[in-house]
C-alpha cells in the first residue's frame, strides 16, 4: 500500500506519517518511511512516502494509493502521483479541490490547528482501514509520549482528533 | 673525539638538521629537545609538524612524530590526545599555518581548552614557499607576495596571536611569547607550556623566529631585526 | 550507523552538521552517554576529519560522518590517510550536486568516495543498498580499515539515511562491543607524507598500490540477481540496485531474460565478476543517479570487452521499480 502525505513544514505530516509507519510496524504489516523537503525549517514542501508492505526495496513510488493533501500549495506538487484510483483525503487547512478523483474531506472538528494533522490521521485509519485502530493509538501514544508526560491534557485532545 | 652534546630526544643519525643557517628552529629545537630530557617525558610524548619549514622537523626527535597537512596539525592533535589523553602531544606549527589556514582550528582548540602544546614559530612570512605575506606579516613589509610592501588595507592588520588566544582562553591555559635570541625564555617557557599540558589546559607559545634567508639578511642584520620584531610583538606570558 | 560503530568498538566520533547525516551524531552521542567513548562536534569538517586521523595514530577506532560540500573538505584528511595508511572511517551520504545541491539524494559522490583526493584512489569503498547493511558495513569498515590500512568509506545517500523501515540485528553475544578495542598504535617512529624527489613518493605510492591489489581479491563483494541466463544485465549500485532488484522480479515473471549485477565495494571494484557476467549478454544497462560516475568506473574496468552499454542517469533523481522495468522492457523491444 503507498501512501503519500503532502503538507508544509510545521503542519506536522512527517509525525502524521511516523505514527502510520510505526503502527504498520507494530502489525507485523512491514513498513517503510521516507522524508522529502526542502531547507527551510517552516514553510516549505513537506512530504511524506510511505509504502506499507513486508517486502519493500525502494521508499518512494509512482502513483500513490493514498494521498493525503495537508494544504492547497501542495496540490500542485502532487499531481504526477495521482492515477485513477488514488484515494485522497484534504485536510481542514485545503481550500481548493486536489484532483477529479473521489476525495474524502476532513472537518476540523472545532480542534485547534495543531492537531489537524492527527485528524487527517485519524480520517484515513477510519476510512481505508489499512491498520487497526489499537496499533494507530499504541503508535501515537508512543510517538508523543515525552509531550504527553509533560502535558497530559495534549494526550486527550490527540486521542479525540484520532478517533 | 668530542661527542656532541646534545639532547637524549635527538635523532643523531638525522643530524645536522635541514634548517638554513641562522634560522631559529635549531635553538628552539635543541631547547625543547632539553626540556624533553629534563622532564623525562619522551616515552610518553608524541610531536606533530605543520607544512612549511617546521615538516623538517619530522624526523629530528626520536619520538613518535608525525606530519599532518598544511593547517591541521592542531586537530589532528586534539583528536589524538582524546584518544590517548596520556601521553604529551606537541605541535610544532608555523605564522602561516597558525594564524591563516589553521586558525578556526587553534580558536576552537584554545575554546575547548584543549590539552595539548602548541608552539608557533613565527617568522613573519611562508618561508618554506619563498618568503609570501602571512598574518604576522608587519605594514610595508617586502615579500614575495607583496613585493611592493604589505598594505594593511588589502591584506589586513598584524595579527597578535596570543593576545587574542588569552582573550578565549580558559584561565589555566598557558599563553606565551619570546623570541629564538632569548634562550632561557625559550626553556622555561617550552618546559611551562609541556606542565599545563600534564594539568590538563592548552598551552601556546608563539617564538619570534629568524629567518635570514626570507628575511634577506646577513648575521647583524638578523640580530637586529629579531630586536626590532622584540619591540613590536610584546615578549613575555600572558596573564 | 552510530550503533555499527558502537557495535564495533569504535571509542570516538568527530562530526559536523550537515544534512543528510547529522542524525548519525546526535544518535551516537546519546549512545554513548555514561560511556568512557566520546563525541566532539568540530568547527568545520576538516576538523572533524584530522580529528579521526589523529585519534587512530592514537590507536583508537574512531570515525566521522559527511556528505555533499562535506565530503569535498573531507578530502583534505581522506588524502592524508591514503598517504600514510590510516584507517579513517567515513561514513557518506550522498546528496545532491553539486555545490549546496539539494539535501535529500544522488549517487553524485562517487568521484569524490574513492578518487576524491590529490592521490591515486587508494581507498575502501562501500555502497549499500538497505538499512540492514547500513549496519552490517557499518561494523565491517571499521575491521577492513584497520586491517588493510586504508581509509575506508561507507557510501549510502539521503533515502537510505532517511528512510525508516525494520532493521534485523543478528545479536550474537560477541556482537556487541561493551568496551572499545585498544589497539596498537598506529604513531610509533617518525611518519611523514612529505618527500624530497619524485622516485622517493614514487616507491611509496608503489608499495600502497601493491598492498592494495593484493588485499583486492579478499576485499571484493558483489551481488547478482538472475545473471546466468540473463540476455540483458543491469548495473547498478546502492538504493538504485534495491529498486532494480524488483524490477528483475517483475521482468522474469514476464518471462523476459533480464539480471542485475550490484557492486558492493566500488573501490577494489569487482572487474572480474562483472566480466565473467556480461560477456555473453545482448546488452548492459547502467542505472545511476549522476551523470556517470558509477558507469565510467564500469567502462574503465571493462575495457576491452564487447557488450554493448546503455547508460541510463539522472543526476541526483532516484528511479522506481517501475521505471527501470519500463527502460528494459524497452530495450527488449516489448
Amino acid at each position: 500500500m503507498k501512501i503519500l502525505f503532502a503538507g508544509e513544514g510545521g503542519q506536522g505530516v512527517q509525525l502524521a506519517a511516523e505514527i502510520l509507519a510505526h503502527a504498520a510496524f507494530l502489525e507485523g504489516k512491514g513498513a517503510s518511511l521516507i522524508p522529502n523537503f526542502g531547507v527551510e525549517q517552516r514553510g516549505g514542501v513537506s512530504l511524506a512516502f510511505i509504502i506499507i508492505d513486508r517486502d519493500v526495496s525502494y521508499p518512494k513510488f509512482e502513483k500513490a494509493d493514498i494521498l493525503a493533501v495537508f494544504c492547497d500549495r501542495a496540490i500542485k506538487r502532487v499531481q504526477r502521483y495521482i492515477d485513477r484510483s488514488t484515494i485522497i483525503f484534504s485536510g481542514p487547512a485545503v481550500t481548493s479541490k486536489v484532483s477529479e478523483n473521489q476525495e474524502f474531506r476532513v472537518e476540523d472538528k472545532d480542534l485547534p490547528v495543531k492537531v489537524w494533522n492527527i485528524l487527517v490521521l485519524g480520517k484515513i485509519v477510519k476510512q481505508t482501514k489499512i491498520v487497526n485502530k489499537k496499533q494507530i493509538i499504541t503508535a501515537l501514544e508512543e510517538k508523543l509520549a515525552e509531550k504527553f508526560n509533560k502535558d497530559p491534557s495534549l494526550k486527550e485532545l490527540n486521542l479525540k482528533a484520532l478517533l | 673525539m668530542i661527542e656532541p652534546n646534545f639532547p637524549k630526544s635527538f635523532k643523531i643519525e638525522t643530524k645536522p638538521a635541514k634548517f638554513c643557517p641562522g634560522c631559529g628552529y635549531n635553538l628552539i629545537l635543541r631547547n625543547l629537545g632539553w626540556v624533553i630530557d629534563e622532564m623525562g617525558i619522551q616515552s610518553k610524548s608524541v610531536f606533530m609538524t605543520d607544512i612549511g619549514c617546521n615538516l623538517l622537523a619530522w624526523d629530528y626527535f626520536d619520538l613518535p612524530s608525525c606530519q599532518t597537512h598544511h593547517g591541521r596539525t592542531v586537530p589532528t592533535a586534539a583528536g589524538f590526545k582524546m584518544a590517548d589523553p596520556e601521553k604529551l602531544v606537541i605541535c610544532l606549527i608555523g605564522d602561516g599555518g597558525g594564524y591563516a589556514i589553521g586558525l578556526q582550528n587553534l580558536i576552537h582548540a584554545c575554546l575547548r581548552n584543549s590539552p595539548i602544546t602548541i608552539i608557533l614559530v613565527n617568522n613573519l612570512d611562508y618561508s618554506m614557499t619563498g618568503g609570501q605575506v602571512s598574518p604576522t606579516s608587519l605594514e610595508g613589509q617586502i615579500t614575495d607576495s607583496t613585493p611592493f610592501g604589505k598594505k594593511t588595507e588589502i591584506q589586513g592588520q598584524t595579527f597578535y596571536g596570543p593576545e587574542t588566544l588569552k582573550r578565549l582562553a580558559n584561565k589555566n591555559a598557558y599563553i606565551a611569547r619570546t623570541s629564538s635570541d632569548k634562550p632561557e625564555e625559550v626553556k622555561s617557557y617550552l618546559r611551562k607550556a609541556l606542565e599545563t599540558q600534564k594539568q590538563g589546559n592548552f598551552a601556546f607559545v608563539e617564538i619570534i623566529s629568524a629567518c635570514p634567508t626570507n628575511w634577506r639578511t646577513d648575521a647583524a642584520e638578523t640580530i637586529n631585526k629579531l630586536k626590532e620584531l622584540e619591540k613590536i610583538f610584546p615578549l613575555g606570558e600572558i596573564v | 550507523m552510530a550503533r555499527a560503530a558502537y557495535d564495533a568498538g569504535a571509542k570516538i566520533m568527530f562530526g559536523y552538521p550537515i544534512t543528510p547525516v547529522t542524525e548519525v551524531f546526535a544518535t551516537w552521542v546519546r549512545l554513548i552517554n555514561n560511556s568512557q567513548r566520546l563525541g566532539l562536534q568540530t568547527e568545520d569538517e576538516i576538523a572533524a576529519g584530522f580529528g579521526v586521523c589523529g585519534a587512530v595514530l592514537a590507536g583508537e577506532r574512531a570515525f566521522t560522518a559527511t556528505g555533499g560540500p562535506g565530503m569535498i573538505l573531507m578530502q583534505d584528511p581522506l588524502s592524508m590517510a591514503e598517504a600514510m595508511r590510516l584507517p579513517m572511517v567515513v561514513f557518506d551520504g550522498q546528496r545532491g550536486g553539486p555545490s549546496t545541491g539539494q539535501v535529500i539524494y544522488s549517487q553524485q559522490e562517487v568521484n569524490l568516495a574513492i578518487y576524491g583526493g590529490n592521490g591515486e584512489g587508494l581507498r575502501l569503498v562501500y555502497s549499500t543498498s538497505t538499512l540492514g547493511e547500513l549496519y552490517d558495513y557499518g561494523k565491517k569498515v571499521f575491521e577492513v580499515a584497520w586491517q588493510y590500512r586504508f581509509p575506508t568509506i561507507l557510501l549510502y545517500d539521503g533515502y537510505q539515511g532517511k528512510m525508516k523501515g525494520e532493521v534485523e540485528i543478528q545479536q550474537t553475544t560477541d556482537n556487541r562491543q561493551q568496551t572499545t578495542l585498544k589497539l596498537e598504535p598506529i604513531l610509533t617512529g617518525n611518519m611523514r607524507n612529505t618527500y624530497n624527489l619524485e622516485e622517493e613518493l614514487g616507491e611509496v605510492v608503489q608499495n600502497s598500490k601493491a598492498d592494495f591489489d593484493k588485499a583486492a581479491p579478499k576485499l571484493v563483494e558483489y551481488e547478482t540477481k538472475e545473471t546466468e541466463d540473463a540476455q540483458i544485465i543491469i548495473l547498478a549500485h546502492g538504493i538504485v540496485a534495491s529498486a532494480a532488484k524488483k524490477a528483475v522480479e517483475k521482468l522474469r515473471e514476464k518471462g523476459l531474460k533480464v539480471g542485475l549485477l550490484r557492486p558492493i565495494t566500488l573501490s577494489p571494484f569487482p572487474e572480474e565478476a562483472v566480466s565473467r557476467a556480461i560477456e555473453r549478454v545482448r546488452q548492459v544497462i547502467v542505472f545511476e543517479s549522476s551523470l556517470g560516475q558509477f558507469s565510467r568506473l564500469v567502462k574503465a574496468h571493462e575495457y576491452g570487452l564487447e557488450v554493448p552499454i546503455v547508460e541510463i542517469q539522472k543526476p541526483g533523481v532516484g528511479f522506481t521499480p517501475e521505471e527501470i522495468e519500463q527502460k528494459v522492457k524497452s530495450y527488449l523491444g516489448k
